[in-house]
């Protein structure tokens, strides 16, 4: 009896989640849909299993229904004349878990080709905050937000483990990355994957930067920019760890902070940023990919020979497709690069790689992830001859890495700073 | 799930990393190997004393994919990939490896 009523408390606790969190734009999206499926074949989740549990819309069914038997219109006379859907159970949201955190990147593409304009991606987002409440996340997730509350990072990097990568890149590039420098003119963050994964990134910045004439640094208790928060689906945590960032930056006095190559950690700070802080941030935050464009422009980023190969650029969806940065990427791509491809349904309409939203970090997801790449692996095939793709992105990156390994495809994945950097002049 | 070492017990959690890294010893990696079904061999202690390497430099058990790049960039192209790791580890070669050199459960990436 007693755990019967603690499993009544679950789903009690997030279906109150569904509802606060259905707010008037969320409502009118289960009210407007039209059931078209257009949203289906936008995923590249029900595209590659053509299993229809994964259309998006259906993924959001348990709170639409939440909604419907509590805040809807008229529900309360509905649920009285027994004509409201039943209450959401707990093993719906056990079978609906992963749905919600395997199957969904929130790369936004089925957002983007709704006739009706829901925005589903950003409503799994709400959803998941229902889910986490209640306590069904994955357990990739969750262990990855315990390494945040030890250590900052989701992966555990610690302060002496940047060090040491940035000990590593000051020999190599032979320039000082400085540490908490204070009224410097930016504050750059990493993801913990670029740390550990990518270390020449720093050592690409240290470059750029000094070749630009300005001042940068790097905090020493916040270096990373990723949001665990933002996937799991809490906005307290996301609060408390961008709280970080953002005391750090007001701290040093920096003029802005640098978002890097990574996809939700942009969209944490700069679209949620104020919103989670509930107030203005004092400084500027700027995407790197901003940033090179914007020195490049300014003469102060000259480029030098371009690299030859065949080179294609993926579109990392929390910086394109919901960041709007779909030009600058292509510029200095235009700059660096001779023999730059487009793939096809390139910019905005680009497939995600499969790992974003916290798919990566979830072990359980592995198999969903790569049959997810197959989109994207039968775009860059489509490309003859291509030698290397350019991924903007940490965590994409490392997807790539993963997908083109399980496909035996041979190419190669580099970062855009780092390309920058290489053909500085 | 503990080991035991000459006589003494060495603590470890339900899916059998060492609790108190400090216990560690070359010996207890070839107990702990045996649990884990893997046969030492000079590849596989290479690895694991990578591992054990990385560990003192860093203080992270690196995923799968730090893992193989690292090794990529200090022994080549040759041992640094995925197939070749999965030869050795076959169920997964950060986790069992870590695992094997005393070091905490690796995590993935956000």
């Amino acid at each position: 009896m007693s755990t019967q009523l603690k499993s009544g408390a679950k789903s009690e606790i997030a279906i109150a989640k569904f509802v606060e969190h259905t707010d008037a734009e969320v409502a009118s999206f289960f009210e407007a849909c039209v059931h078209c499926g257009e949203c289906a074949q936008a995923c590249h989740f029900h595209l590659n299993t053509d299993d229809p549990k994964y259309t998006p819309i259906y993924k959001l069914k348990p709170m639409e229904r939440a909604y419907k038997r509590h805040k809807a219109p008229f529900s309360t006379l509905k649920r009285a004349l027994g004509l409201a859907p039943s209450e959401v159970t707990e093993d719906e949201l056990r079978e609906w878990e992963p749905l919600v955190y395997d199957a969904c990147n929130m790369c936004g593409r089925c957002t983007l080709v709704c006739p009706m304009g829901l925005d589903i991606a950003g409503t799994i987002r709400k959803m998941r905050e229902g889910f986490a409440a209640a306590g069904f996340v994955p357990e990739g997730l969750l262990s990855a937000a315990e390494y945040v509350k030890k250590t900052t990072s989701p992966m555990g990097v610690t302060i002496k483990a940047l060090k040491a990568q940035i000990k590593h890149q000051e020999k190599a590039t032979g320039i000082k990355i400085e540490i908490d420098l204070k009224g410097a003119d930016y504050m750059a963050t990493f993801s913990s994957m670029e740390i550990m994964g990518y270390p020449e990134v720093l050592g690409a910045y240290a470059k750029l930067f000094k070749r630009a004439g300005l001042t940068w640094t790097i905090s020493s208790v916040a270096y990373e920019a990723t949001n665990v928060g933002v996937q799991i689906g809490s906005g307290a945590l996301a609060k408390e760890i961008l709280s970080r960032v953002v005391d750090a930056a007001e701290d040093l006095g920096v003029k802005a902070v640098i978002s890097p190559e990574c996809g939700h950690a942009y969209g944490a700070i700069r679209w949620a940023g104020p919103n989670l802080m509930g107030r203005q941030l004092k400084f500027e935050v700027v995407h790197i990919i901003e940033v090179l464009d914007r020195l490049r422009r300014e003469g102060r980023i000259p480029a030098g020979e371009k690299d030859s190969r065949r080179m294609t650029l993926h579109d990392p969806c929390q910086i394109v497709r919901r960041g709007g940065l779909l030009k600058e990427p292509r510029s200095l791509m235009d700059d660096s690069c001779s023999d730059f491809v487009e793939m096809k349904g390139a910019g905005v309409t680009n497939f995600c790689c499969g790992g974003g939203g916290g798919v990566s970090a979830n072990p359980r997801a592995e198999d969903l992830k790569l049959a997810a790449f197959n989109s994207k692996a039968g775009q860059l095939n489509a490309i003859e001859g291509l030698e290397a793709v350019i991924v903007p992105c940490g965590n994409c990156r490392a997807v790539f890495e993963d997908g083109l390994d399980d496909q035996e495809m041979n190419l190669e994945v580099i970062g855009l700073s780092e390309l920058v950097a290489e053909t500085l002049k | 799930m503990d080991y035991e070492v000459n006589g003494q017990t060495i603590e470890a959690d339900e899916e059998g990393y060492i609790t108190n890294l400090g216990d560690w010893t070359p010996e207890l990696g070839g107990v702990i190997a045996v649990a884990e079904e893997i046969e030492m061999d000079d590849e596989r202690w290479e690895v694991v004393n990578f591992l054990r390497d990385y560990y003192d430099e860093y203080q992270i058990a690196p995923a799968v994919r730090v893992l193989i790049k690292a090794l990529k960039k200090t022994m080549g192209p040759e041992k640094g990939n995925n197939k070749y790791m999965y030869e050795l580890f076959p169920y997964g070669p950060a986790k069992q490896a870590c695992k094997i050199a005393g070091l905490p459960k690796p995590t993935g990436c956000v």
